[in-house]
């Protein structure tokens, strides 16, 4: 399954809807790379007919600039808003993927987000996964949204 | 329109955005409660006349179906009409929604259209 076409559709409906932005949208990458310099990650983990975990990888810029949108105020700080801004983006754009993924009678539970706010961390574990990530342009910043997967059976 | 409406919701940024887009759809609330997770939602009803709740379904402490399932075991507050707001939509967690109470479903991602078009009609 391809599921770079699926990130991109998950991910730009989530702007285009609840933010009223229209994203420019990288190539996905498989594999490694494609990394960014993220200020702020939200992760959900995903479990039932597959396993693994959906990040969204923001730069401080990205990140206060949506929850400013979000909440019709300005952000000026990576606060408590913010982390909660960008875990709930995180959770609409894994629940879109789980209705892509039950389209292939794929039956997905997701967990509830978690945010970290850091300069110098990474997100490791599950060797054996597939990766594909796919960078976005909001208004001239870039983010980053992740997915590694493995399915079960 | 002199309703009350309660939020629940773990995220307060999805509380703001639903309470700013009941706004931007025209429908106007005396009070607009908010809980972050079914326990707090149970207790809002308990203190506060509301006419109608708009909630999450996957949230930590007591998530939106087990609310439902408690809101039902509890007399003066089971005939309150629940709509659940969520980015669980699939067919089973609503069928088990309705199935508990809940009037109807709103999917995340959402406009202020999409909640004027739901809850409008049940609303007049």
């Amino acid at each position: 399954m391809n599921v770079g076409p699926y990130i991109i559709g998950a991910t730009t409906d989530v702007f285009s809807t609840m933010l009223m932005v229209d994203l420019g949208v990288g190539e996905p990458v498989e594999g490694a790379g494609g990394d960014i310099l993220s200020n702020i990650t939200a992760m959900l983990g995903l479990g039932g007919d597959i396993r693994g975990m959906l990040a969204v990888h923001c730069p401080a810029t990205v990140a206060m600039a949506i929850t400013s949108s979000f909440l019709g105020m300005d952000i000026d700080e990576l606060n408590e808003d913010v982390k909660d801004a960008i875990g709930e983006i995180a959770n609409m754009i894994a629940g879109n993927l789980k209705a892509a993924f039950a389209g292939h009678g794929m039956k997905i539970e997701l967990a509830l987000p978690t945010s970290i706010v850091g300069t110098s961390f990474r997100v490791a574990g599950m060797l054996e996964a597939r990766r594909v990530a796919v960078p976005f342009d909001m208004e001239g910043s870039q983010f980053l949204v992740e997915l590694k997967y493995i399915v079960n059976g | 329109m002199g309703h009350n409406v309660l939020l629940v919701d773990d995220s307060s940024t999805m509380r703001k955005i639903v309470g700013r887009s009941l706004r931007q759809a025209g429908l106007e609330f005396d009070n607009i409660y908010e809980a972050a997770d079914g326990l707090l939602a149970l207790e809002v009803l308990e203190k506060e006349s509301v006419d109608l709740v708009l909630s999450d379904i996957n949230m930590p402490n007591m998530d939106g179906i087990t609310f439902l399932r408690e809101k039902a075991n509890r007399a003066h507050m089971k005939d309150i009409p629940v709509f659940m707001i969520s980015t669980e939509t699939g067919d089973d967690i609503i069928n088990e929604a309705k199935a508990l109470g809940a009037v109807g479903a709103i999917k995340k991602p959402f406009t202020a259209d999409m909640v004027s078009e739901i809850l409008g009609p049940f609303l007049k």
